[in-house]
């Protein structure tokens, strides 16, 4: 009962961090998804310079961890003289990685589309932005849609990392509650919850989405 | 009206084709050596042959789809040479003068039937959504698929989506239609709802050129039979001539294989 | 010191950290996942929920917990037992969501062929169910691992000193220009870390792949 009361005490404070966190997470999945599209488009780019190009963004957002990723827009740019407030090094670095990440996915699905679309489309004389914006993004992103709301899932649990450049969000409020009053285990179990009532509900839509596509391949 | 007249809004200009000396490979692999065709103006080319002769890569060569290593392709006053670089206006008269059906019908699936009619109409050709959509409904009804307009080709049968395939080849007024073997991926009943619809077209005078193993509609819809074995033309002519005194070995093995099966 | 050799300092422990996690979720997870394509509903629900929430709450979190909210009579968690432990837990959830999807994905006649040639229900999971399911979730094992490594770093957050809190100590001695060095480094060598594991288990599915179907 105890833990009730006090867990009723430490919620608004951790759920102005968790705004913070959705926050945070918003603005890299709505800046990654549309990076992700041109880097799946420039890794399969015939002009070499473009593609090796968009492999490297690709293959650094996802090779290195998000959080040396962090610590190199916020620790290790300043020292150029580039400098940002915490929040902005960790949309930064969040949406590099939701990029990375939902780049790869777009360009599986992309790929998924059948030869044959891409050749109507040539044997009707279909433009290349008209062939791929309304024949092959529409069919391929239909396929990416569960992996994309993955990455959304992922990005989200992400924001947690943020906490290690101070930046405000629910891990950074727990740890300030916490060292307060020493009762980690109730200020963390309760943070745990906070992120699984918003991931778990969140992978299950994603399960059944999948289940469905899978259906109506 | 005819289905030309419905695709053209008037007459098409008969257009022939004529291709030269077109030759492919994929690495040390001939796929097509050395092969000129003369199509005329408002007739049908059948063109059969065993597997692996290189019927489709040819047909595909005829509107660039696979980029032949060389050679000539004459169509509508356009001079074009695929082994050379080609600008986007000629690519795109080509394309817009020849329409083509393949076998897997390759139906957009995410547009509703009529969609799959009037998109390319705006795209291409520039039309108005309206005059597209009237267009696309026209022939929709002449192929006898009015009703399935707002269907999406995963809920229509095969040969519905072939005979839709067919009204949006149309719908850009080519003079000039390829079908690469548009029967095979059917029943043999339903395919022949395809072929009447072909069969009227033949008879509209529009130009054609047929890959396909229909032996029947071969001898019956085409002018010419061309025969292609080993990456070659083997053998070309009067359809009914070839198929009861055929002059090839080869021709004549397989067409005893063909018409014994 | 220079920054390289600095990093490098973290390789021992990020190499511990990631081995010991993982070599706890392939044993652990093989339990979990025989729970999770159990007949028995209860059973069923209660590994999906523990996976589903294991894999719902951020590693750091998971970390923080065991670091910080674990006091059993006078025992602790030491930084490195916490990030193992915590790092396996994870380990163990997403290995076996993996190894259930390959359980699954193995076709139905495979299991009637081998009822029908009167196997033994254990003969048939092991001789003929799971060789064919390892084959197909090698690759994914594989990309888990590399994540797995990439989350080690996550352990700096509660003072284990891999290869990013290295980096980190080496930056803040530095304030100048050089200070950057170290995170290019420690990104780098991440990638290069999970480039034999992308080669090992490319030639590990080849091998599966002939010991299947040769």
């Amino acid at each position: 009962m105890n833990w009730l009361i006090e867990w009723a005490a430490y919620l608004p404070q951790l759920m102005s961090g968790l705004g913070v966190s959705l926050m945070i997470a918003g603005v890299s999945i709505l800046a990654g998804y549309p990076l992700g599209l041109v880097l799946s488009v420039m890794v399969g780019a015939k002009n070499l310079a473009v593609r090796t190009l968009g492999l490297a963004v690709v293959e650094i957002g996802r090779g290195a961890p998000a959080l040396v990723i962090l610590y190199l827009f916020y620790y290790g740019l300043p020292k150029f003289g580039i400098a940002f407030e915490s929040i902005t090094a960790a949309c930064l670095a969040l949406s590099w990685n939701a990029a990375a990440y939902s780049s790869e996915i777009m360009r599986a699905g992309l790929q998924s589309v059948a030869r044959g679309q891409h050749e109507a489309s040539a044997a009707l004389g279909l433009s290349w932005s008209h062939t791929f914006f309304r024949v092959i993004m529409p069919q391929g992103m239909r396929s990416a849609i569960p992996g994309l709301m993955g990455v959304a899932i992922q990005m989200f649990q992400g924001t947690s990392l943020a906490y290690a450049i101070a930046v405000p969000e629910l891990m950074k409020s727990a740890y300030n509650i916490g060292s307060q009053d020493f009762n980690y285990l109730q200020i963390f179990t309760l943070a745990g919850i906070c992120y699984a009532a918003i991931s778990m509900p969140a992978t299950w839509i994603t399960v059944y989405f999948e289940k469905r596509m899978a259906r109506h391949a | 009206m005819t289905l030309s007249e419905i695709a053209n809004g008037k007459l098409a200009p008969r257009t022939g084709i004529k291709l030269e000396n077109i030759s492919k490979s994929y690495g040390n692999h001939v796929v097509i050596d050395d092969v000129s065709l003369d199509v005329e103006p408002g007739t049908v080319t059948a063109l059969i042959g065993p597997s692996g002769a290189g019927k489709s890569t040819f047909l595909r060569c005829i509107n660039l789809l696979e980029r032949p290593d060389s050679g000539t392709i004459r169509v509508a006053g356009h001079t074009i040479e695929p082994g050379k670089v080609i600008n986007a206006k000629d690519l795109a008269a080509l394309r817009s003068t020849v329409g083509m059906v393949f076998q897997s019908f390759n139906l957009f699936p995410h547009m509703s039937a009529l969609k799959n009619i009037s998109f390319p109409q705006q795209k291409v050709l520039g039309r108005s959504k309206e005059e597209a959509d009237e267009r696309a409904l026209q022939l929709l009804e002449r192929v006898g698929l009015k009703d399935k307009a707002n269907q999406h080709p995963g809920r229509c049968s095969g040969g519905q989506q072939q005979r839709i395939a067919i009204a949006r080849a149309l719908a850009l007024d080519p003079s000039i239609m390829l079908f690469d073997e548009p029967t095979s991926a059917l029943d043999p009943e339903v395919g022949l709802e395809v072929l009447a619809v072909m069969r009227e077209l033949a008879d509209d005078g529009m130009t054609m050129i047929v890959v396909t193993h229909e032996m029947q509609f071969a001898r019956d819809v085409s002018d010419t039979l061309v025969v292609m074995a080993d990456c070659k033309i083997i053998e070309q002519g009067d359809p009914k001539a070839i198929m009861s005194d055929p002059q090839e070995a080869r021709t004549r093995r397989f067409l005893r294989a063909v018409l014994e099966r | 010191m220079d920054a390289f050799s600095a990093v490098l300092q973290g390789l021992p422990m990020t190499l511990l950290l990631t081995v010991s996690a993982f070599v706890i979720g392939i044993v652990g997870a093989v339990p979990l996942a025989v729970g999770l394509s159990s007949p028995n509903a209860v059973l069923r629900l209660v590994c999906r929920l523990f996976v589903d929430l294991v894999r719902g709450v951020p590693i750091i979190v998971w970390l923080f917990l065991l670091k910080f909210g674990i006091q059993i009579g006078t025992f602790k968690f030491n930084p490195v037992g916490a990030a193992i432990v915590g790092l396996g837990v994870v380990s163990i959830a997403y290995l076996a969501e993996i190894y259930r999807g390959g359980l699954e994905s193995v076709p139905r006649g495979q299991n009637e062929a081998a009822d029908a040639l009167g196997l033994a229900r254990s003969t048939t999971f092991y001789r003929v169910l799971v060789p064919q399911a390892f084959r197909i979730v090698s690759p994914s094992i594989a990309t888990y691992l590399t994540g797995l490594l990439k989350d080690s770093s996550i352990a700096s957050t509660i003072i284990v000193a891999e290869m990013v809190f290295q980096s980190q100590s080496f930056a803040r001695q530095h304030p100048t220009v050089e200070g950057i060095l170290p995170y290019v480094l420690v990104g780098i060598l991440y990638i290069v870390l999970s480039l034999p594991v992308a080669y090992l288990s490319r030639s590990l599915d080849a091998r599966m792949r002939k010991a299947v179907y040769a």
